[in-house]
């Protein structure tokens, strides 16, 4: 393998910035959801990219278990998005802005 | 140009392409289906890192799996609605772009530091994926992280359990219908 | 028999509990139970004596230890008894002349409502002032010393319904608080300077070569604040006659004849330190001197009956600091003994005439007394002709002792100066007992007789005051000094002087000549008294208002007190301190109504600040690893 770990990790802070940036500026609950399932996967690289770098297999075995975390997760996450859109009609996440002031 | 470096430049710019389409969907089910793209250009990354075993988990459990549930969600709260693009929160996309890109270049100048151009070993194959890479992985998953692997067993079912209290529909009790009408 | 002294104070204690908790239900019984707990303390008591009687008279000291009270390092105070002459007289006082007052209490509080209270705060004040007499250091004595004055307070406040009883109730616990203070900074110096506070350690002669005497003069002086405070002599005599708005029985036991005898007794008991400084000892002499004839003439000026009692018996006290000061503590407590048998027996008589008038005490309105209630004006008499020094009543004999200590102790002026206390005595006295009993009838109701239950205690304590004198019937070889000796030790007969008999001439000759000149003035008719007051009113007003010290004491001391007070409160709590917490209180609600504009409920802004926290955190870690 030719490539340099490091193009690999530096495409994971790519991916892990532009899911950042989604997280930040969609409105839509599910589109955030999906950006953070796209920072999870951007940490994955870098761990698989890790685990090639130190010759264990290590970082597999840890994006592994994000992966199940993330499964998990995931369906949490979207039966409390369908339970806050049972409840306001809406998955705008600026209309659910109980918590203010 | 070795394989493995035809592979990265290839599938390095869809990656990145897919993602960043992702957050210009107005539609969420076109977001979703740019997420798919981006998940399989993650396993073909595995691939070429010698994790052929997440590499079947990233599609089967990611693009399969947690994108259908996804779809399915997107369908139950209605397709048709989308998104308004406009931003009312003043300040807030820019600076979210400026944090991004600085959190990128941060790693960035991190990585070129402290990893330059290494590579790690060449014989990954042959001495890390003794007998395959899920063999190994198995060697590695269930004695040394047989505890934590179990966990995850249990995380699962009290998750699944989670969903299903969440998403059963409650009786109806008086002070939630009058909370709705005022909605 | 020594085994279960412990008791004569713990019933009392039980009595209080018993009537402050059950005394409503207990009706009437209450009163009854009070007063058998105390019988039964006096015949504890006597059995005492007749124990320690047995002991030869230098033995005649236990130490009983009931516990351990405060054992912090070497800083260590027991719970022990001391039984010696000296406190089992005290002890004999209190329970005796208690019992008698609280039998009477039973007849004179009848009908008040808060009957079952009342006898709970006198069994209090018993078990307070049994403490105080019994204990064997500096500190459990503080206990009694401190827990009397409660009493006090809370009885002379028991009608606390009226302003006038409430405000004398603050009074006398604040001034004798000024007193109190004094003494407890004494109490900390000799355990500083002295290393104990334990009698038998530090009450002996021997302490002389510990300190120098300068340290001893300290010491005294200040317990000697502590008395003054409590006994109510010059210059904290103020509170005594306030304290009269309290009910009679409690006017005759607290302020005549234990309470306020307190302080004669602390001195008495701590004369080690008075004679080693001397100096002190003067100090006693003096204020006991001056308070004695100061006294004397506010009595002449009073026109309420338990004022001119209140008076009498700070001048009587005046008397016992006076005989403390000469060393003459045998007969100091000689006095006091025989004191609290006539001042009791007055003070009652009084209550038995209040009782009789609807509780009217102003000498104007009586007269001619001794036809409506002829039993309670034999007792008065007895007690004025004791409390005067007629011979053969006790009075004569403690007061005459006194005068001829004086008489031969070198101090010409002092006994001069007391002899003419003797004369004023019984012209106060004899004033008292002519416009109250004699003359002309100008009451605004008629008289009754008291019942019995009032009556029988007034001929118990008139037996008392009219043969307390076989106690000591002289300064040297008197029973009671005699008993004392081992204690306060022998008088020393002083050179020269004129000779006994001669003396006795003479003090009987003041108190005969005070009584003539109250019977020509207020009981023959022939003067018309009440001519002579409008001639010398700015005399009489003088003397009135105890020659407006109290008058100084508002302006100068107490009305600058409530400005300050006024100021702190108006000034410094309302602008200062509350500003500052106002201001603390405004400066976070300002704060708080800026800051939750922070909290928009907006995920979104969250997830921002939470990136921006990330890429500063990135870039710190950069720059350290850099």
């Amino acid at each position: 393998m030719k490539t340099p770990i490091s193009y690999f990790v530096v495409l994971s802070a790519v991916l892990f910035a532009i899911g950042s940036v989604g997280v930040l500026v969609r409105k839509n609950a599910l589109v955030i959801f999906m950006s953070v399932e796209l920072q999870l996967n951007a940490v994955n690289l870098a761990l698989v990219a890790f685990s090639r770098l130190h010759g264990n297999l290590n970082g597999q075995v840890l994006a592994f278990f994000s992966m199940v975390v993330a499964a998990a997760e995931v369906v949490v996450g979207l039966a409390i998005i369908v339970n806050v859109y049972r409840r306001m009609h809406t998955a705008n996440v600026d209309d659910a802005s109980l918590l203010r002031w | 140009m070795a394989p493995d470096q035809i592979v990265f430049w290839v599938f390095a710019p869809v990656s990145v392409g897919s993602a960043v389409a992702m957050l210009f969907q107005r539609n969420a089910i076109h977001a979703a289906l740019f997420l798919i793209v981006n998940f399989f250009t993650l396993a073909v990354f595995y691939l070429v890192l010698g994790a052929p075993f997440l590499f079947a988990v990233q599609i089967i459990v990611y693009a399969g799996a947690i994108m259908v549930l996804f779809l399915f969600v997107i369908m139950l709260l209605g397709v048709d609605r989308e998104e308004s693009l406009v931003e009312r929160l003043r300040g807030q996309r820019p600076l979210a772009i400026v944090l991004g890109l600085g959190l990128a270049a941060e790693i960035f100048v991190t990585a070129r530091a402290s990893l330059g151009l290494a590579r790690g070993p060449a014989n990954f194959d042959e001495t890390v994926n003794v007998g395959g890479n899920a063999q190994a992985l198995s060697h590695v998953l269930f004695r040394d992280y047989f505890l934590p692997f179990e966990v995850t067993s249990i995380l699962l079912i009290v998750a699944a359990i989670a969903a299903m209290v969440l998403a059963q529909r409650r009786e109806r009790t008086t002070v939630e219908a009058a909370g709705e009408a005022e909605v | 028999m020594l085994r279960s002294v412990w008791l004569v104070p713990a019933l009392p204690l039980a009595g209080a509990a018993i009537n402050l908790f059950a005394g409503k239900r207990l009706g009437r019984w209450a009163g009854i139970l009070a007063s058998g707990l105390m019988v039964v303390a006096f015949a504890l008591a006597l059995g005492v004596l007749a124990y320690l009687l047995r002991l030869p008279g230098n033995e005649r000291l236990v130490v009983r230890h009931l516990g351990d009270w405060i054992s912090v390092g070497s800083f260590r105070v027991a719970a022990d008894l001391r039984v010696d002459p000296l406190s089992v007289t005290m002890m004999l006082v209190v329970t005796g002349v208690g019992a008698v007052i609280h039998v009477y209490s039973i007849g004179y509080m009848d009908g008040d409502p808060r009957y079952g209270r009342f006898f709970s705060y006198m069994n209090l004040f018993c078990f307070f002032m049994l403490t105080l007499v019994l204990a064997q250091n500096f500190l459990l004595l503080y206990l009694g010393w401190e827990g009397v004055g409660l009493c006090s307070y809370l009885l002379i406040g028991f009608w606390f319904e009226r302003p006038l009883a409430a405000s004398a109730a603050k009074k006398a616990f604040v001034v004798t608080r000024i007193g109190d203070t004094f003494m407890l900074v004494g109490i900390a110096l000799v355990f500083l300077r002295l290393g104990s506070l334990d009698f038998s350690a530090v009450l002996r002669p021997s302490i002389e070569s510990v300190q120098p005497s300068g340290v001893f003069t300290v010491i005294a002086l200040l317990l000697f604040a502590g008395a003054v405070g409590k006994s109510a002599q010059v210059p904290l005599h103020t509170w005594l006659p306030d304290a009269m708005e309290g009910p009679t029985p409690v006017s005759a036991l607290i302020h005549a004849a234990t309470m306020v005898t307190a302080g004669v007794y602390l001195v008495a008991r701590t004369h080690v330190f008075f004679e080693i400084s001397g100096v002190a000892l003067t100090v006693v002499l003096v204020i006991g001197l001056v308070t004695a004839v100061y006294a004397a003439t506010c009595a002449l000026g009073q026109d309420d009956l338990k004022r001119v009692l209140a008076y009498s018996t700070i001048s009587q006290l005046g008397y016992m600091f006076f005989a403390l000061g000469l060393k003459a503590y045998a007969a100091a407590l000689f006095l006091l003994v025989t004191h609290a048998f006539y001042k009791a027996l007055l003070f009652l008589s009084a209550g038995s005439v209040m009782h009789g008038l609807g509780g009217e005490t102003d000498l104007k309105r009586m007269g001619a007394l001794r036809r409506a209630m002829p039993f309670t004006a034999a007792m008065f008499g007895v007690g004025a002709l004791a409390i005067a020094g007629v011979p053969p009543l006790s009075g004569y004999f403690a007061k005459d002792q006194i005068l001829e200590v004086a008489n031969r102790s070198g101090y010409l002026i002092a006994w001069l100066v007391a002899l003419a206390g003797a004369f004023l005595s019984a012209l106060y006295i004899s004033r008292l007992m002519f416009l109250a009993f004699f003359g002309q009838d100008r009451t605004e109701r008629a008289a009754h007789e008291s019942p019995p239950v009032m009556t029988v205690p007034l001929a118990l304590l008139a037996v008392g005051a009219v043969f307390g004198g076989v106690l000591g019937l002289s300064v040297t070889s008197g029973r009671l000094q005699g008993f004392l000796a081992p204690v306060l030790g022998e008088l020393t007969e002083g050179a020269g002087g004129l000779p006994t008999a001669v003396l006795s001439v003479i003090s009987v000759l003041a108190a005969l000549a005070g009584i003539a000149v109250g019977w020509l003035v207020y009981g023959s008719g022939k003067v018309d008294w009440v001519a002579l007051r409008v001639r010398f009113a700015g005399v009489h007003e003088f003397l009135a208002h105890g020659w407006y010290v109290d008058d100084v004491y508002s302006t100068s001391l107490v009305a600058p007190g409530k400005a300050g007070a006024a100021f702190l409160a108006s000034a410094v709590d309302q602008r200062v301190i509350d500003g500052c917490v106002n201001g603390v209180g405004q400066l976070f609600q300002w704060a708080a109504s800026r800051g939750r504009r922070l909290q928009t409920g907006l995920v979104r802004n969250y997830g921002l600040a939470f990136l921006v926290g990330v890429v500063l955190i990135f870039v710190y870690v950069g720059v350290r690893l850099s």
